[in-house]
């Protein structure tokens, strides 16, 4: 067996006449943590959504373990719940707590008893220190707080791959600092995961596979440390200029 | 003084002693109609909102999509036609037309079920609005863990809805319970039927009216204040309590 968890072919997306994502090819390998870099509006997003079955595909097919991933509702739940996925504005349920919200889908999804979803929602809040936070309602958190919960929801489900979409943009730098830790963490444990940041920093230090995106192409698909030193791709070099200087 | 009545104030009072079990009873079916029909009626407006909102998927199955798509038509049609139609209309038009296709339905039940269709056809619009007012992201974060889209309703969506149109139902049943009063058309023996009854006896139609409209006043005084407490209830303490027995690993 492949250790291939993820692959997607021949990608696209568009919105109306635009094209937002352009013949995407990219695997995602078990253990693989690969950051998507890029300009505001150059499509990462749109494909981390697309392969989170958020957003529909113009044309060409995401694989799941080698079996397509098919616009069926039952087949959509199955592949997600396997797939999890951090927000960039959280997302977290507002009619419920803390606990609620980590027990939720455990319990309504996998189907799990609720001793087990209990244990295993205590475990991902600890990791991500927010026990203490268990009783309370998202609207009481600060957004570092929130989005360390919501990184323990999606925990919680034990997802073969963790998707983020730019988990940090809507963090003030403290807070930042707070959840790019949880993060650093996660990448220990071997988690799979693919995430859209515009820390390049985190992106260079955490990630096995850096890639850069322009204007809806995989620009550029490196190892960190090339695409961070020396990149090939002209638009890369333009992008990090300001970083690479620094 | 009461027996021989001079002023309105004793006019208001001879009446109501007079014909209390004719004011009770209208005051009972009035709130029985105004209260089975909200709450069917609330019943058909989720229905017809949660429908509304139900979206297919490319690679579902066909019949499925018709299903789906014939239902929302239906609801639609039908929303459409009883917002755009008086409700006094509507209850002569359901009354007589029934009887007329031979059809025997009490007057009471055609009472509720206009009220039940009006209702309906509101609030499937407000509880549209309502599903419109929790942000999508609330939903997608529910999607991207695997549950489905009903249960993200029914857990996530809904609850929430709800509580955010608290004021617009507390809104419909009082208008229900005051356009109860129009059912007198199709003969319920209702608040206004009932002053309407009295008022003619005594050729006293301004107290008899006076006596239903403080009745009325005090009902939706009442509701109103219950559904403020409702309310209230569902907004949940503002303080949470740490759970210190997790504090250590801080």
């Amino acid at each position: 067996m492949s250790d291939v968890v993820i692959s997607i072919k021949d990608l696209s997306k568009s919105f109306g006449n635009h094209e937002v994502l352009r013949k995407i090819d990219m695997e995602v390998r078990k253990g693989e943590i690969i950051c998507i870099v890029g300009s505001s509006g150059s499509g990462k997003s749109t494909l981390l959504r697309c392969i989170n079955k958020l957003e529909k595909q113009t044309s060409g097919k995401i694989l799941y373990h080698d079996k397509e991933v098919k616009d069926i509702q039952r087949d959509i739940n199955e592949y997600r719940s396997k797939v999890g996925m951090v927000f960039q504005s959280f997302n977290l349920f507002n009619n419920m707590t803390v606990l609620e919200n980590c027990m939720l889908c455990t319990r309504k999804v996998l189907h799990i008893p609720k001793e087990e979803a209990f244990d295993r929602a205590i475990t991902h809040l600890k990791e991500v220190g927010m026990a203490p936070y268990i009783n309370a309602k998202p609207a009481q958190l600060s957004g570092g707080q929130k989005q360390r919960v919501a990184i323990a929801r999606a925990l919680c489900m034990n997802p073969e791959v963790l998707l983020f979409d730019e988990p940090t943009s809507a963090l003030d730098p403290e807070m930042v600092g707070e959840v790019l830790s949880v993060m650093k963490e996660l990448a220990k444990t071997g988690l799979t995961m693919i995430i859209v940041t515009h820390e390049m920093a985190f992106a260079r230090d955490v990630s096995t596979r850096t890639i850069f995106m322009d204007s809806g192409y995989v620009a550029e698909d490196a190892a960190p440390a090339t695409l961070f030193t020396n990149p090939r791709n002209p638009r890369t070099r333009e992008f990090l200029g300001r970083y690479l200087a620094g | 003084m009461f027996e021989n009545p001079q002023t309105l104030f004793e006019w208001m009072i001879f009446l109501t002693r007079k014909y209390l079990s004719m004011f009770v009873e209208g005051t009972v079916l009035t709130l029985y109609i105004a209260v089975s029909g909200t709450i069917l009626g609330f019943a058909l407006g989720y229905l017809v909102g949660i429908i509304g909102d139900i979206k297919v998927n490319e690679g579902d199955h066909i019949l499925k999509k018709i299903l789906i798509k014939t239902v929302k038509t239906i609801f639609s049609v039908y929303v459409e036609i009883f917002r755009d139609t008086p409700m006094i209309v509507q209850a002569m038009i359901i009354y007589y037309g029934f009887r007329q296709m031979g059809t025997e339905m009490t007057s009471v039940f055609a009472g509720i079920l206009v009220t039940v269709l009006n209702t309906g056809a509101y609030m499937g619009e407000t509880v549209r609005g309502g599903i419109g007012s929790i942000d999508y992201g609330q939903r997608e974060g529910a999607w991207a863990m695997g549950m489905s889209p009903f249960k993200t309703m029914l857990y996530i969506v809904l609850p929430q809805a709800f509580k955010n149109i608290i004021p617009e139902m507390a809104n419909t049943f009082l208008t229900n319970l005051k356009m109860t009063s129009v059912l007198n058309v199709i003969a319920v023996q209702e608040l206004f039927m009932a002053a309407k009854t009295v008022g003619g006896n005594y050729y006293k139609y301004f107290e008899a009216y006076l006596i239903i409209a403080a009745i009325y006043f005090v009902l939706c005084f009442l509701f109103n204040k219950l559904f403020k407490l409702v309310e209230i209830k569902m907004e949940g303490s503002p303080d949470y309590a740490l759970a210190i027995e997790y504090m250590d690993n801080q």
